[in-house]
């Protein structure tokens, strides 16, 4: 029973993290309309950037949040401008091939610099734990788990109450009638991407005092960024955190109870369940689903 | 240049590289060809579902699964690879059935996506079910040479039967593209809700095209094994190898063509090869960042790939040509 809650709670706390990545992800998807095959290489880069500040300066991970997320945000605006924008009004099959390239860029120029090696950071904290009712938590999982949380939270206050926030949410609605009512439409999509990459680059950050960085760490959590964000329903913010949530726990207890090495069988089964019986995501309005062909 | 001259070019071209190593007495040239022919078969298979818009960037399941049939049959059971290859195509066949079904209500992105998962699933299972596949280290295709064991000890037979397998399915995708199935793929390319309401069943289409694609792709995945020698889960399932290749090819030379992948695959696998000796033995990794700017130039400038290139030459003659430039563009 204690392993149940133990497992429970290790879930949900990775499910923040996964929450956040597809928070960022379906922002870009969202607002600039373009599915980003490249999602996960920004989660590497943050890593990289991360390892390299404090291997060379000494800096605290989560300090280095203060350079590294400026630092994404334009990396985001720049792949927006140069790499999104030329092809924005072309096919969907142009614009995968766009950015599965600068996937395939991406990850082997990392390869290139920094070699294929595991690396991962040393600090005093990666091992403290707490000890709750029996349960242990691993101290830097629950700041990710929190860090996460009012992340997603003051998105949503930012989305809801401020005017940028609310023509971002316009255009999500009916990108036309945004741009005919004066909405910047071009200049808001490099904010959404920019804020996009550095919500999944702050996930990165969230994730290096536990885990390694190598070349193709991001692949699978641009499937599970996928995967969350359609569980939860395309432009649902709130339905992309209970996935996120929900895949955490669904990754732990399978990596638990079935086998570790068949982890991605089980996403890839609840994707496939999903798409059969709810093709608009378990929490989604289903709006915008038809042009994106999830119908 | 006028638009006969440059078929004729096409056709002298083809001709040399069909002809190459029975002219040049070179086992590297005679390996190269047969590679490009492999291509050229993968492309051309991978291509037939694009006729209806739909994309997979996962067909490495279906050359793993029909590989490894045949392997773990003649291996681990002492089948013929004769009888394996009827037993691939048919494993490949039921795995387009099981991917294409529920994925069939996909459109555009996802359904990519979905088929990316797919090829990554049926990577993980072989690296986990040891006692089937060996796991990691995969499994070897004894020496032992013979037409009985689909083994020889010159090239030249592989030679051969990549020829014919290459051209065996330019020819069908050719033919099915022509056929009421190629019409209502192209039409549910261009317009899924006007083609329904013509009364097409798209779905069924999509279905039936998808079927084809998958089972040649298992055919030609037992074939490569035993060219290889060998079969591993992380070169059969590898989504750069055998997903993105066919359809880099494709992209290059133009999609939803019949003469664009084979264009694609007689120039990108040269230089794809080229590109790995040379820039993978002074940088690991570079060969794919070349592909990688290599396919968003053509993405930005030239979206219809070669094939609508050389369409701007010659003067407009309707569907006798090598393929539609608007191929591409009506592809969503």
């Amino acid at each position: 029973m204690e392993l149940i809650f133990q497992v429970l709670v290790s879930g949900l706390l990775i499910g923040g993290v996964y929450a956040l990545i597809s928070v960022g992800l379906n922002l870009i998807f969202g607002v600039v309309r373009i599915i980003n095959f490249a999602h996960g290489e920004v989660l590497m880069l943050a890593m990289y950037a991360t390892f390299w500040l404090n291997k060379f300066f000494g800096m605290d991970p989560y300090l280095s949040a203060l350079l590294v997320l400026p630092a994404m945000f334009f990396f985001g605006v720049l792949v927006q401008r140069v790499i999104v924008q030329p092809i924005q009004e072309a096919s969907s099959n142009m614009q995968i091939f766009a950015t599965v390239a600068l996937s395939l860029i991406l990850q082997n120029l990392a390869l290139i610099f920094w070699k294929g090696d595991f690396r991962t950071i040393q600090t005093s904290y990666a091992m403290s734990t707490l000890e709750v009712m029996n349960i242990i938590i691993s101290v830097p999982r629950l700041v990710a788990f929190l860090v996460a949380l009012v992340s997603i939270l003051s998105l949503f206050s930012f989305l809801k109450h401020t005017f940028v926030g609310k023509a971002l949410r316009a255009i999500v609605e009916d990108n036309t009638v945004a741009r005919l009512m004066g909405i910047k439409v071009e200049r808001l999509y490099l904010l959404a991407f920019g804020l996009g990459a550095a919500f999944t680059a702050l996930g990165g950050i969230l994730l290096i005092p536990f885990s390694s960085v190598y070349p193709t760490v991001g692949v699978p959590f641009t499937l599970i960024a996928f995967i969350v964000v359609v569980l939860g329903g395309l432009g649902s913010m709130s339905g992309t955190f209970m996935a996120g949530l929900f895949i955490g726990v669904v990754e732990t207890f399978g990596g638990t109870y079935v086998s570790p090495a068949l982890k991605e069988a089980l996403y890839f089964g609840i994707f496939i369940l999903v798409l059969l019986v709810r093709p608009q995501g378990l929490f989604g309005k289903g709006k915008g689903t038809e042009e994106i062909g999830l119908k | 240049m006028s638009a006969n001259r440059w078929q004729l070019l096409g056709f002298i071209l083809l001709a040399a590289v069909v002809a190459a190593p029975v002219l040049v007495d070179s086992k590297f040239i005679l390996h190269m060809v047969t590679l490009i022919f492999f291509y050229v078969a993968m492309t051309s298979a991978w291509n037939i579902p694009v006729f209806g818009g739909k994309m997979s960037l996962g067909h490495a399941a279906f050359f793993g699964i029909g590989g490894y049939t045949g392997a773990i049959l003649y291996v681990k059971f002492g089948v013929s690879p004769w009888i394996g290859l009827v037993a691939g195509v048919a494993m490949s066949l039921l795995g387009g059935v099981i991917m294409t079904l529920p994925l069939l209500r996909l459109r555009g992105p996802f359904f990519t996506l979905a088929s990316i998962a797919f090829a990554e699933v049926l990577r993980m299972i072989a690296i986990d079910w040891r006692s089937l596949t060996n796991g990691s280290v995969g499994l070897n295709i004894p020496f032992k040479p013979g037409w009985a064991n689909l083994t020889f000890q010159s090239g030249l037979p592989f030679y051969f039967i990549s020829l014919i397998l290459a051209a065996a399915v330019v020819f069908v995708s050719y033919r099915l593209r022509h056929s009421a199935l190629g019409f209502h793929l192209r039409a549910s390319a261009s317009n899924d809700e006007a083609a329904q309401a013509l009364g097409v069943d798209t779905r069924r289409a999509h279905f039936i095209g998808l079927l084809w694609s998958s089972g040649l792709t298992g055919l030609i995945g037992v074939f490569y094994v035993f060219f290889i020698y060998v079969v591993e889960p992380n070169t059969m399932f590898s989504i750069p190898l055998f997903s993105l290749q066919p359809a880099l090819n494709g992209i290059i030379g133009g999609i939803g063509t019949i003469w664009g992948p084979v264009i694609g695959a007689v120039i990108m696998t040269p230089l794809g090869e080229y590109l790995r000796f040379y820039l993978g033995t002074i940088q690991q990794g570079l060969n794919f960042v070349v592909y990688g700017v290599v396919l968003i130039v053509t993405v930005n400038f030239i979206p219809g790939g070669i094939v609508s290139l050389l369409a701007r030459l010659k003067p407009s003659k309707g569907s006798n040509g090598p393929g539609s430039p608007s191929g591409a563009k009506e592809v969503r």
